[in-house]
């Protein structure tokens, strides 16, 4: 198997390339040789042409290569190596001549041998000039490559081609189908040399360095196309290499792109400044609206845009006003002012600059207002709006007078939206972050305190139990709980925590601790109420207080004790008496009175049951649940309700009066109040 | 929705609650409170007439204003409350906490 390795084009073609010199100058040697001897060196002129030809396409390819290995490589390092290239040629041209001269007419001097020699070093360092420096000038014709750019390349490249072979059927004659061809090509050359869309790319300073490489090859170029054509004029050498269709064509080629060149960056030096700062001015743009990424802070969108405001309108100070009621903070609010200047600028600048509260109505513009300061004469004032807050102002101090024209004002006033729309964007953004994250917090509390409502509720087989509990936030302050003190007794709480949400729910928590601890020491109803007011008065907060309902079931005598802090009645319902009762007993919310004297709000009683009886315990919730045009579910309809479904278990029950009671407030209708119901019926 | 009127008489305050308080706006009540303390302000009455609605926050709102106000010798009373409303009052046994009277001469009667 043969290996493919890659070919080394450009060592290749140099190898050759100098061979094929080497062979050149042999010929000519030789037939030189011929001349002098009177003898006939059999070599005939198309030899030369063809081995000269030959020169010229290894010369091509070793630089086509070289370009092609150096893509990525900058304009000016690009010229820099065309102009050393001409300036190594036309350096050497000089020498030879210097050579010369110093030899004058000495035999050595004379030689023709020596001569040709010379000639041919010669002729090989400006075809390797004059080869490189078109395929450069190739390289920046099509750096914005069109369709239409390309093709006129391909045309040059292939009448340059024709070029080439031209000498066969001209035989080096100057006549006019030369010259015809001459301006032909001349011509399509001035046409190439209007694709100068390289020369905008490059910054003030490159341009300098441009004109200076441009002017040492245009300077290459000449010096050695006189020396050519001084070699023209001699008679000294048997053939001639340089009066060649497609080298004076190159020499064109290359002088006229070069000037062209030459010129036009000459002529765009005064204005690269505002291309350079358009430039800098959209960099700036693209940055502030990315300047935020969520780690980062608003402080630095503003230093990005006080950065941005300076180079786009060549201020000589500035700083930035924060709204004080802003929470915001800058490293350096100055730039390039001093913190004394800063104090004398502020009292000239107009009343309504201090105003932050104004409220704008509209997008406010940046405005430009005169200075009289002794050393700066005009400021831009601009104002940064975040929802339709002054967030902070920029002012922007010049030098001169009027020193801010529309077009800054309009790149300003751009940039500052940009900035809004940032600080903006961040602001949602970590709303978002941090309301997931309240929301994740909620779900976390959700989840602890419906662990505090019991899953099991304690009974016995001689009565059955329900409770069913709803919140109208993600956490609420209902509270129920079941306690068994011995064999036969049993206790129910039901509770409620003023207001909704959070600190209810703390509340409730509390409460729940209170009940399990105080229940243990076999406290009856009124006297864990006056137990659990104290306990709870410890800490409560000043405002919240707690309705709570306890009952005291003894399954063996079938009698109940039961006490009411404040909390919604209980409704009884008598199997006996086919009617159901709110049972009325005195009692005080928990919390409210927070002394000894609670002892005095607080009543016991007592109360027989039989089977089939219903115990309902209720929050608040329930029954100021209102429909569409305000009507509370009230303690009637939960009566008659109960009343007319009494033969149902209590689970039946339970589902019953929920389901009227979403009816009742209407399909749409929330229920904003936390409401709980414990159904107990007795066997 | 929650309005308060207030009018002064003398040293009594007189705050008329139109409307409901629930949870949302209790703070607003409670404000309303605070800021209408003038130091010479013998009796505070709440005119309950046009209250439709209380919910438990309100009435901690109440609640907490209880203590404060015996101590400052000032003597607060409610009249005109609704049926319903002097209902969830009595349930929760503020009312024997809060003096509630049948009408705002016998509430302001009160003053020194």
């Amino acid at each position: 198997m043969i290996k493919t390795s890659a070919i080394p084009v450009g060592k290749i073609s140099l190898l050759l390339a100098i061979l094929i010199w080497l062979g050149l100058l042999l010929v000519d040697l030789v037939r030189i040789f011929g001349v002098i001897n009177n003898l006939d060196s059999g070599i005939s002129e198309e030899v030369t042409w063809g081995l000269e030809i030959l020169f010229f396409f290894f010369t091509y390819f070793l630089y086509r290569h070289v370009f092609w290995k150096s893509k990525q490589v900058d304009f000016v390092t690009l010229l820099w190596r065309g102009a050393s290239t001409g300036l190594f040629a036309a350096i050497a041209g000089l020498l030879t001549e210097l050579i010369f001269f110093a030899l004058g007419d000495s035999k050595i001097g004379k030689d023709p041998f020596l001569q040709t020699i010379f000639y041919h070093l010669n002729f090989a360092w400006s075809s390797v000039f004059l080869i490189s420096t078109a395929l450069l000038w190739k390289h920046l014709i099509l750096y914005q490559k069109t369709k239409k750019v390309v093709k006129q390349w391909q045309v040059f490249e292939l009448s340059m081609l024709a070029a080439l072979f031209f000498i066969f059927f001209n035989h080096n004659n100057f006549d006019y189908s030369f010259l015809f061809a001459l301006v032909i090509l001349l011509v399509i050359s001035i046409l190439l040399s209007a694709n100068l869309k390289w020369i905008p790319y490059l910054n003030f300073k490159e341009k300098w360095k441009t004109i200076l490489f441009l002017f040492l090859i245009l300077l290459s170029a000449t010096l050695l196309f006189y020396r050519i054509l001084a070699y023209g004029n001699e008679e000294r050498f048997q053939i001639n290499l340089t009066d060649n269709l497609f080298l004076m064509a190159l020499f064109g080629f290359v002088m006229v792109y070069g000037l062209f060149s030459f010129l036009v960056t000459l002529f765009n030096l005064p204005t690269s400044s505002v291309f350079e700062q358009k430039l800098k001015e959209a960099l700036n743009f693209q940055k502030l609206s990315q300047s935020i990424q969520p780690e980062e802070n608003e402080e630095h969108v503003l230093d990005i845009l006080v950065e941005s405001c300076i180079s786009a309108s060549f201020s000589d100070g500035a700083w930035i006003a924060l709204n004080p009621t802003e929470q915001l903070k800058i490293q350096n609010p100055l730039r390039f002012i001093e913190p004394s200047t800063l104090t004398e600028l502020t009292a000239l600048l107009p009343a309504e600059f201090q105003n932050w509260t104004l409220t704008p109505t509209n997008e406010l513009q940046p405005y430009s207002i005169r200075l009289k300061h002794p050393s700066y004469k005009s400021a831009l004032l601009v104002p940064l709006l975040v929802n339709k807050t002054l967030l902070a102002q920029i002012v922007l101090v010049k030098e001169v007078k009027e020193g801010f024209n529309k077009e800054m004002v309009n790149i300003i006033g751009t940039f500052a939206r940009q900035a809004s729309i940032s600080v903006e964007n961040h602001r949602l953004l970590n709303q978002a972050i941090s309301s997931e994250r309240y929301q994740e917090e909620l779900k976390i509390a959700q989840r602890v305190q419906k662990a505090l409502l019991p899953l099991q509720l304690d009974h016995p087989s001689s009565f059955d139990i329900c409770a069913y509990s709803n919140t109208a936030d993600e956490v609420g302050g209902d509270y129920y709980d079941t306690y068994q003190v011995d064999e036969h007794r049993f206790v129910l709480i039901i509770g409620d925590v003023s207001g909704k949400g959070t600190s209810a729910a703390f509340h409730m928590a509390q409460m729940k601790g209170v009940f399990q601890s105080l229940i243990q020491m076999g406290l009856g109803p009124a006297d864990f109420m006056i137990k659990a007011n104290s306990a709870l008065s410890k800490c409560l907060e000043r405002n919240h207080f707690i309705t709570a309902s306890i009952f005291e079931l003894n399954t063996l005598s079938q009698q109940f004790r039961h006490a009411r802090a404040g909390h919604i009645p209980t409704l009884w319902y008598s199997a006996h008496a086919h009617t159901a009762e709110f049972i009325a007993v005195d009692g005080l919310g928990l919390g409210i009175v927070r002394n000894q004297n609670y002892e005095n709000h607080v009543q016991e009683v007592t109360g027989n049951y039989q089977a089939g009886d219903f115990l309902i315990l209720l929050t608040d919730g329930i029954l100021e649940s209102r429909n569409d045009v305000g009507e509370q579910f009230g303690y009637t309809r939960l009566k008659e309700l109960v009343e007319a479904n009494s033969q149902m278990p209590p689970l039946q029950l339970q589902k019953a009066i929920i389901d009227s009671l979403h009816q009742f407030v209407g399909g749409d209708g929330m229920i904003d109040d936390d409401y709980s119901l414990v159904v107990v019926k007795f066997k | 929705m929650l309005q308060i009127e207030k009018v002064r008489e003398g040293d009594a305050l007189i705050l008329q609650l139109i409307g409901e308080v629930d949870a949302s706006n209790s703070v607003l009540l409670d404000q309303s409170i605070q800021e209408s303390l003038q130091p010479e302000i013998t009796v505070v009455v709440i005119d309950g007439q046009k209250l439709k609605y209380i919910s438990s926050a309100g009435l901690g709102v109440f609640m907490s204003y209880v203590d404060d106000f015996s101590e400052r010798g000032i003597h607060f009373s409610i009249f005109g409350l609704t049926q319903q409303v002097g209902e969830v009052f009595k349930i929760l046994g503020l009312d024997r906490v809060i003096a509630i009277v049948p009408d705002k001469s016998t509430a302001i009667a009160f003053r020194k």
